[in-house]
């Protein structure tokens, strides 16, 4: 059991319920699906997809408060022109800065880390240089040099912030978000920081990774299915995951620098754990997901009775989702039952190296609000002796919750979180 | 000419450094002294060059001190054309 607590403290999203972590809200709360016809040109061909649109970064900056002014003016001058997964990190990063209260009453600049999530960050810009650079290479923009480094996030970021302690960017397929959340806890529990920012930047796939993932059969088809029923989490019918945009940030912060500082502390991330697969495949592992998952039990501390409820996986995928109810079965066994499940990707499609930090925000609102959000499109449960969130949200209060990510390539990870 | 060139000069300065005050981009300001870094000044160089479909070489370039010495390189290429 870990012996330091730590705290998150400040949270922001950009996800296709809208602009900023209130949007989240209201749309988890309402159950609103946010998948639907794509309408991005790189999105061709694609038959649902939960996107991001109307947002822009020079509006965006309009909506935060006067207090925030020079941060606001370093983020015009770095981040207004740069590729779209860098505008869109630098909104979420300043909403958890300022959530935290890290503007008002700061922790020293070399006392708070940045975990990037996320590999290959850049591949719709890579694919749109490619075809500008094989038309022309002399008009090649010097800048490509650091935009296809997934590394210009940290430096945009830490730039716009201020940030001086350690920082990286770390991949996990689509377990990037909880692998970014598992090193800013391991450095915060190692003292090597107070404060540290994870963020999980939006994918910005370009058609040959859409069309790969289609060929795996990863991807939905779509079955011919109204956009919005396309995504069915855990139901017989399903067949796929659906692209999901977004973008999310949270401040994790040591209970001794939050408490100091008078931050808001939203909820506890008690524990987390990585396991791998021995295995380079996209297959599900029934035995790495039991383990990642008792790891981060053992090490928040809890048992395995005193979950009330797992933010799921869950991408809505055939093998994949009966591969995580086994999984869970095995580490809850009786208790099952009791444990309430949902799938958030049902409702904002699967942002892939966001998803793990918008789960976990998507888990503080459920456990801070008290109300767990509905599981769209599940008509025909794939098992009975779950316990799935029904049709509507609930109004269920619990303190305790799991959330999983599982990612091609063997990466298991889980994280606890706890209600402050 | 040479005002259209100017303005796709200030286009291009304005894209890459979006807080700068129009009215300061003059011919005898340096980009340095508008906030550009080095790669800043790359960037709106390229960006001009590719706006008005020529290529300077970088030797020739170095030799601007500031954006008059800038336009005035770009119009004698832009001549040759």
């Amino acid at each position: 059991m870990s012996d330091r607590r730590i705290f998150i403290t400040g949270m922001g999203a950009l996800t296709a319920q809208g602009m900023g972590v209130p949007a989240l809200a209201r749309g988890l709360r309402e159950g609103r699906v946010a998948i639907r016809a794509p309408q991005q040109p790189a999105l061709a061909g694609v038959p649902a997809a939960a996107e991001l649109d109307g947002f822009t970064l020079a509006d965006a900056l309009k909506s935060f408060p006067e207090g925030a002014g020079p941060l606001l003016d370093k983020a015009r001058r770095l981040a207004l022109r740069a590729p779209r997964p860098i505008e869109c990190a630098t909104f979420s990063a300043l909403e958890a800065w300022l959530d935290a209260g890290l503007h008002a009453a700061p922790v020293p600049a070399e006392r708070v880390g940045l975990v990037v999530a996320g590999s290959n960050l850049s591949l719709r810009l890579q694919h749109d240089t490619a075809k500008k650079f094989v038309a022309n290479p002399e008009f090649i923009d010097p800048r490509y040099a650091m935009r296809f480094l997934d590394t210009d996030h940290v430096g945009i970021l830490s730039e716009v912030l201020g940030i001086r302690g350690e920082g990286f960017t770390v991949g996990g397929a689509s377990a990037s978000g909880n692998v970014a959340l598992l090193k800013a806890w391991q450095l915060l529990q190692l003292g090597e920081v107070d404060a540290c920012l994870v963020v999980g930047p939006l994918a910005d796939l370009s058609p040959m990774e859409l069309r790969a993932l289609h060929h795996l059969g990863a991807l939905s088809p779509g079955g011919g299915r109204e956009a919005d029923q396309v995504c069915r989490p855990f139901d017989a019918g399903r067949d796929g995951f659906v692209l999901g945009q977004g973008t999310a940030c949270v401040v994790l912060e040591r209970e001794d620098s939050a408490r100091g500082r008078g931050a808001p502390l939203h909820a506890e991330l008690a524990g987390a754990s990585l396991v791998l697969s021995a295995s380079h495949s996209a297959a599900p592992d029934v035995a790495g997901e039991v383990a990642a998952m008792r790891n981060a039990l053992a090490r928040a501390g809890v048992a395995p009775e005193a979950v009330e409820y797992v933010n799921a996986h869950a991408t809505a995928s055939t093998a994949g989702d009966e591969a995580e109810v086994q999984a869970l079965r095995d580490v809850f066994g009786g208790h099952l039952g009791r444990v309430w499940l949902n799938a958030t990707k049902g409702l904002l499609g699967h942002c892939l190296f966001s998803a793990g930090v918008v789960e976990c925000i998507a888990t503080v609102l459920q456990l801070r609000e008290g109300f767990l959000h509905r599981n769209a499109n599940l008509r025909e449960p794939l098992a009975q002796d779950c316990r799935f969130c029904g049709d509507a949200a609930t109004g269920q209060s619990v303190g305790v919750a799991l959330s999983n990510s599982f990612g091609f390539g063997g990466i298991n990870t889980s994280v606890v979180i706890r209600r402050s | 000419m040479s005002t259209d060139l100017f303005q796709v000069i200030s286009e291009n300065i304005l894209k890459v450094l979006p807080d700068v005050d129009a009215r300061l981009i003059t011919p005898e300001r340096q980009l340095k002294e508008l906030g550009a870094n080095s790669i800043d000044r790359m960037e709106i160089v390229m960006g001009t060059m590719e706006d008005l479909g020529i290529n300077v070489p970088v030797t020739e370039l170095s030799q601007a001190k500031d954006i008059g010495s800038l336009l005035g390189i770009f119009q004698r290429h832009h001549a040759q054309r």
